[in-house]
């Protein structure tokens, strides 16, 4: 520690540290545009000019590290003159634009002013105009309104990992611009928008709608991924306005990706469900709510219990999960599957009480190796990938095994590039075993068996093996694949044999909440062992169940195998949708339509990977009639006269969920794999679920959908491929698979291993055709 | 009780001093201002009903800047904002609630463009409540109508603001 | 023999004589009261609720709407608070204009309370007479502020604007005025605001003197008045009354002269008192005030047609910049902006300031945590403590005099409801 005095006030200061930091931490405000406690420090706007003792001239605070006995003054006369004077020339080339500007009210520019500036005006002469570059769909600009702080280049370069921003020019001629003229293509920009300290980065969905004075703030978490980001919705007269991220140094620091930040703007789209509709002789009719619900018993009551089926959606809140499964095994039927982007359950028994990244989210800072398997982490997890890159920026050595070479925001140590996870994954494990003496299940000494090993792979084993805080992470292509059991398997040896964790990267917003509600087949609340083993949603699809009832999901997008998933639906004979929109197929298929209210309209909680449990209340008012899902499935409970559907508030469901799940029963014994299964040959399709097409809702925000990340509408292959199936110069070409085909324009993508096709599942496109990693062929269209 | 006081009385005197009083005033010209064919003089700074002003050129002034929603004590103004396809900023509902305005005149002195101005005008009625919600386009159709006085009366009041 | 038992009688509040809404229950014994039992409450506005949710400018016309009759007074003790919370200085024309304002604004209270204690009584002209006394005068108000009543002008730092250098006039003949008569009308009106109250200050000693023809010696309202509610100087500072309720009773207490504020330690000007505390007494003290507010209003005119400069203090982290600025500079525009939308902030801690009301004491104690709104603001308002006092006043008196004690203590019910 060091002691300085700052106003007289003695401060001990960390060694090191900055003297801004320094009063920070002892509550003396300093004014400062260009410093962010997450940034580096640029000193370019020098607002927070202080006076310290025997030195000449005013010293920028936030460049100053604190040396014992020294003493600094924040309002002498001096620091107050400089501070006058770096305010004037701040705001001599700002328009005059604060009536029309969207920071106007919460602009650090206007309160420096007011608190730190003249109150008049000396300057006379014409203002500088800047050209404001198009950013894209999400990012307005003004840049006449820029001070040049250059948190917005800094934050692209240090943690946005997107080198489009820039400030060519000197001086006057100063200004940010991206280097080309190029939209900003990251699932992260839109936090230039929270770091602008002026209006020059503004929110375009945003964008003059509202005053931050006329706006209720209300703490929530997203739902779109499960790191359960905190963030701000403000309202206004019960109307979402926009999303801000909240600090929580835990979870999301102060970072929220874009679509965290967006997604709101799908809470007005036309889909959404307003009153709750039936379905007679084929024609849709709004009506009460009683005889939507009634109707919907009814229905459900013609079959016997055990041919109804339930899916939910990840993103469902921990309440709603509970109360559908509570629901379903009260009705007699354990039929109940949440888990829509997965294909294999057979160490479904074996596997933990719910997906678990297995180390605090901010312990990922300080991996220095980490494994990632099947994951397409800066688009899946923004804000985890986000951590990784602090990490490789730390040193840490970050290592793919990827179906497809996505762009990290990071330099990826090694990589392996292949479609057959399982042999990729084997060859790590073998190199791990070479030379070791440690016993590993049989199971693998016969697996490992004609595995050809790579220098790549053994760099990876020893990487790991190095690492003295090492993690392999399964992404969602992992957890996706035929044959995620064997990877898991696997994975989990690699893990313990190189003494790395082993975490899952779980996919959608809930995975957690739903494991632990028991929206599974297997294990109900708390994971309690389920009294009869009920259908996965294969099995369900395959025993062509007649009657389900689905909870948030839209089952052709959000299943990963669409063909069969819209096909189960439109032959079911009833089926009941509790959700937020409906989808021009649910309106086909779906017989009852409970209006649902969206997470920011509904109170509830959900669980992060981490397995932090996030309570939140309803911030904007539901369209309409909708209702928040665990109401409509408590009233669903009440009318099949089932106990245990007498709560009157979240709360007091949440409250029921945290005693089943306060003990939980010990990880079971690992599952060991029979025999490992093989890819079929030929061409295979990979379906991974792009960032904007995760969720019924991020479908729906019309500005996510337009960025440059939702434009995947193509059918891609490496040029190798490419030529060996004779497409080289083609434009266009017709994808079959199964029954379900499409057509869509070619493009040749090198980023694909040989033998892979790739079109993303989620798209409206791409529903009816079946899963990933299956058999597809491609003909001209 | 002098005898001085006693003669004052019988005579009523002071009674008759203001009988004095009120008789002049009953020959004298009449002061009272005959409305409505008469007005009372008003001054330039007059808070009246409101108006919304149009620049020469026809295009509206306000520019949704809120300034006179917030300031507004009564809370009498809502407005709705967006962007225009032009891509302005615009309001797209500017209501005063005549029933809640306490004709301060904080909006006028809050607004940046001079768009959202008090009147002369004090004799409006309403026989429904809808009638005294003022809409945007019911502002801009008295500042159309009386903007030569609105714009007169602002001149001659700009030394002073 | 019927048993004698007293009676209670519900006065107002639909009641001429009880200045707006005052309800007061009567206990009678035959036409004798014994006991006067005022229940308040049926204008309450939560006034000093409502300032904790505004900043501080925006309580500010609601401060007109606490005494209706004496709006600038009222202003005048707010502002005062927070210019004294600030430690902001106010320029000496501003202060002059405030003078000027609160004694014309005194005029226009005691014309009102004259006409309407008189007519309570039973005397009708002068209501009509000071009625239009009260024109002239409402007609300042508007030349000033655009408004007659609420004028909203006083401003922490100063008032809002300059005063105008011409009065509006009458306009147009029409079959009851020929074109002479309007611009016989016209006449006071030629020049500037100031012409105009100098004017009005030469005509209204002449006024004073016809009302005081009307009523002073007039036995009927000497009957009425005298020995009717007498205040005892102890039990009238006992009972907290201020203002001509406290001169009345001959005890010379002016915070105009004990605590001056503005400008008033510059201007000459006596303090009647009374003698005997009744409401005679009170009305020749009114009588009086109103000459020497008329000597008040005239030194502020001759001071301000020699003392032009700034009306309003240049610290514009308070006091909005002027229009022209605020349009060229980005300073004034942000200042213009930050003050409409979140005004300013005053430093923690507590004030309290007062201004001799016409009233009385009218005062205002705000309570400041630091934040742009007050934390709590408490409204002294004079009439409260003198309808306390009313039962006192009204015992053992007829049933009429309730009606003339009323008037006499010139309540308004705003400011006691708040």
């Amino acid at each position: 520690m060091v002691n300085i005095e700052i106003n007289g006030k003695p401060v001990a200061a960390r060694e090191g540290s900055m003297l801004l930091e320094a009063a920070d931490e002892a509550g003396i405000t300093i004014p400062r545009f260009c410093y962010h406690s997450k940034l580096s420090i640029a000193a370019s706007c020098r607002m927070c000019l202080v006076e310290v003792e025997k030195v000449p001239k005013p010293l920028p605070a936030c460049a100053t590290p604190v040396s014992e006995g020294m003493k600094a003054y924040t309002r002498s006369p001096r620091a107050i003159a400089a501070q006058r004077s770096v305010m004037e020339f701040l705001l001599i080339n700002h328009p005059l634009d604060c009536p029309i500007c969207d920071q106007g009210g919460e602009c650090e520019l206007q309160e420096m002013a007011l608190g730190y500036g003249n109150d008049v005006s000396r300057y006379a002469e014409a203002k500088r105009v800047v050209h404001s570059p198009d950013l894209g769909p999400l990012i307005a600009t003004d840049m006449s309104r820029c001070i040049h702080c250059t948190r917005c280049v800094r934050f692209g370069e240090e943690i946005g990992g997107m080198m489009e921003l820039g400030a060519p020019g000197r001086g006057e001629h100063m200004h940010i611009a991206t280097y080309m003229e190029h939209s900003v293509d990251s699932e992260l920009s839109g936090n230039v928008v929270d770091l602008c300290p002026v209006g020059a980065l503004t929110s375009k969905p945003y964008r003059y709608s509202a005053r931050p004075w006329e706006l209720q703030s209300h703490h929530t978490v997203s739902p779109h991924d499960c790191v359960g980001t905190n963030i701000r919705l403000d309202s206004r007269s019960g109307r979402a306005m926009r999303v801000v991220a909240r600090d929580n140094e835990a979870v999301n620091e102060c970072w929220i990706a874009d679509r965290d930040r967006f997604s709101y703007t799908a809470l007005e789209h036309e889909d959404r469900l307003r009153k709750p509709q039936i379905k007679r002789d084929g024609v849709w009719q709004e009506c009460d709510w009683d005889t939507a619900l009634t109707t919907a018993v009814e229905g459900l009551k013609q079959f016997a219990a055990d041919q109804l089926g339930a899916l939910a959606a990840y993103g469902a809140t921990n309440e709603e999960h509970f109360l559908l499964q509570r629901l379903m095994r009260g009705i007699g039927s354990a039929n109940i599957d949440h888990r829509l982007r997965q294909q294999d359950f057979r160490d479904q028994n074996e596997q933990g009480p719910y997906p678990a990244l297995g180390q605090p989210i901010a312990a990922l800072e300080q991996n220095d190796a980490v494994l990632l398997v099947g994951s397409n982490i800066r688009k899946e997890q923004p804000l985890l990938a986000q951590r990784l890159r602090k990490a490789v920026r730390g040193g840490a050595r970050v290592m793919a095994i990827n179906p497809v070479d996505y762009a990290m925001a990071f330099t990826l140590a090694e990589k392996r590039i292949a479609l057959d996870l399982v042999s990729e994954l084997l060859a790590v494990a073998k190199a791990l075993l070479e030379g070791s003496s440690e016993a590993v299940p049989q199971w693998l000494t016969t697996a490992i068996v004609g595995v050809a090993v790579e220098e790549s792979h053994r760099a990876i084993a020893g990487t790991l093996r190095a690492g003295k805080q090492a993690s392999v992470l399964l992404g969602a292509g992992a957890q996706g694949h035929p044959a995620a059991a064997e990877l898991r398997a696997v994975a989990n040896l690699i893990a313990s044999l190189s003494g790395a964790h082993i975490g899952i990267l779980a996919e959608g917003g809930n995975a957690a909440g739903a494991a632990l509600a028991g929206c599974l087949p297997h294990r109900g609340a708390g994971c309690q062992a389920s009294d009869g083993i009920g259908l996965d949603w294969k099995a369900m699809f395959a025993a062509k169940l007649p009657g389900y009832l689905l909870l948030g999901v839209e089952p052709e997008y959000d299943c990963i195998d669409s063909a069969a998933a819209l096909q189960a639906m439109q032959e079911a004979r009833f089926v009941v949708a509790i959700n937020s929109y409906a989808s021009v197929a649910m309106r086909d298929y779906a017989d009852v339509l409970l209006p649902a209210a969206t997470f920011a309209e509904t109170a509830g909680s959900l669980v992060n990977t981490e397995g932090q449990w996030q309570g939140f209340n309803g911030a904007a008012t539901a369209p309409g009639e909708a209702r928040p899902a665990w109401k409509i499935l408590r009233v669903l409970g009440n009318l099949f006269d089932i106990n245990g559907f007498e709560q009157n508030s979240a709360e007091e469901v949440r409250a029921e969920l945290e005693a089943a799940c306060a003990q939980l029963p010990a990880a079971p014994a690992a599952w060991q794999p029979k025999a490992m299964s093989r890819l079929p040959a030929g061409l295979l399709r990979i379906a991974d679920v792009p960032i904007y097409a995760v969720d019924a809702m991020v479908r729906r925000a019309a500005p996510l959908q337009t960025t440059a990340d939702a434009d995947l509408w193509q059918i891609r292959l490496n040029s190798v491929t490419a030529e060996k199936a004779g497409f080289s110069s083609v434009v266009e070409a017709r994808l079959i698979q199964g029954a379900g085909e499409v057509v869509l324009p070619l493009l040749i993508d090198e980023r694909l291993p040989d033998n892979a096709v790739y079109l993303p599942a989620g798209l409206s496109a791409t529903v009816g055709l079946g899963g990933g990693f299956a058999a597809v062929e491609l003909t001209h269209a | 009780m002098n005898l001085f006081s006693i003669l004052k009385s019988l005579t009523l005197k002071e009674l008759r001093g203001g009988l004095a009083v009120t008789g002049r005033y009953l020959f004298r010209k009449k002061f009272t201002v005959q409305y409505p064919e008469e007005r009372a003089p008003m001054s330039p700074r007059f808070r009246g009903l409101h108006a919304q002003r149009r620049y020469p050129n026809g295009e509206e002034r306000c520019i949704a800047c809120k300034l006179c929603e917030v300031v507004c004590p009564a809370m009498a103004i809502t407005i709705e904002s967006a962007q225009r396809e032009d891509g302005t900023r615009r309001t797209t509902r500017y209501d005063i609630d005549l029933t809640k305005c306490i004709f301060c005149g904080f909006c006028e002195e809050a607004c940046p463009v001079d768009a959202i101005v008090e009147t002369r005008i004090y004799e409006y009625h309403g026989e429904c409540r809808d009638d005294l919600l003022m809409t945007k386009e019911k502002l801009l159709a008295v500042g159309d109508k009386y903007e030569a006085q609105i714009a007169a009366d602002r001149t001659a009041d700009a030394p002073y603001r | 023999m019927s048993e004698i038992r007293n009676y209670t009688l519900n006065f107002g509040p639909q009641h001429p004589a009880a200045h707006g809404v005052l309800r007061l229950v009567l206990e009678m014994d035959g036409e004798i009261i014994e006991r006067a039992d005022p229940h308040i409450g049926l204008l309450h506005r939560a006034t000093e609720k409502l300032a904790e949710s505004k900043h501080y400018i925006q309580s500010l016309p609601y401060m007109d709407r606490l005494d209706y009759v004496s709006m600038m007074c009222n202003e005048h003790a707010y502002v005062m608070t927070i210019e004294k919370m600030l430690g902001l200085q106010v320029p000496v024309r501003a202060q002059y204009i405030r003078v000027m304002f609160d004694e014309i604004t005194r005029v226009l209270n005691h014309l009102m309370w004259l006409g309407a204690h008189a007519l309570d009584v039973g005397a009708m002209t002068v209501f009509l007479y000071a009625f239009r006394e009260r024109e002239d005068l409402m007609d300042c108000y508007e030349a000033v502020s655009g408004a007659r009543l609420h004028a909203a002008y006083y401003r922490p730092g100063g008032v809002y604007r300059d005063l105008p250098a011409q009065m509006p006039k009458f306009k147009g003949a029409s079959k009851w005025h020929d074109e002479s008569e309007i611009a016989a009308l016209n006449e006071n009106r030629q020049g500037s605001l100031l012409d105009f109250i100098e004017d009005f200050t030469n005509r209204f000693p002449g006024y004073i003197d016809e009302y005081e023809t009307l009523l002073t010696d007039n036995r009927i309202w000497k009957q009425r008045l005298v020995n009717i509610g007498i205040m005892s100087p102890e039990r009238a500072l006992q009972m907290g009354l201020t203002g001509p309720m406290l001169r009345g009773s001959g005890i010379a207490w002016d915070l105009r002269k004990k605590q001056p504020y503005a400008v008033y330690d510059q201007l000459d000007f006596d303090i009647p008192i009374g003698t005997n505390g009744d409401s005679y007494d009170r009305y020749l003290v009114r009588i009086e005030e109103l000459r020497q507010s008329n000597r008040l209003i005239r030194q502020c005119v001759d001071w301000l047609r020699q003392n032009p400069g700034p009306v309003i203090a240049a610290d514009h982290k308070v006091t909005p910049p002027p229009r022209t600025e605020m349009k060229e500079g980005m300073e004034s525009l942000i200042h213009h902006f930050k003050l409409a939308s979140e005004g300013f902030s005053l430093p923690a801690g507590e004030a309290y300031a007062a201004v001799e009301h016409p009233k009385g004491e009218f005062g205002i104690y705000m309570v400041s945590d630091g934040a742009n709104k007050p934390y709590r603001m408490k409204i002294r308002a004079p009439g409260f403590a003198h309808l306390a006092s009313l039962n006192e006043m009204v015992r053992g008196h007829m049933l009429a005099d309730v009606v003339a004690v009323i008037g006499t203590q010139d309540i308004v019910f705003g400011e006691i409801d708040r």
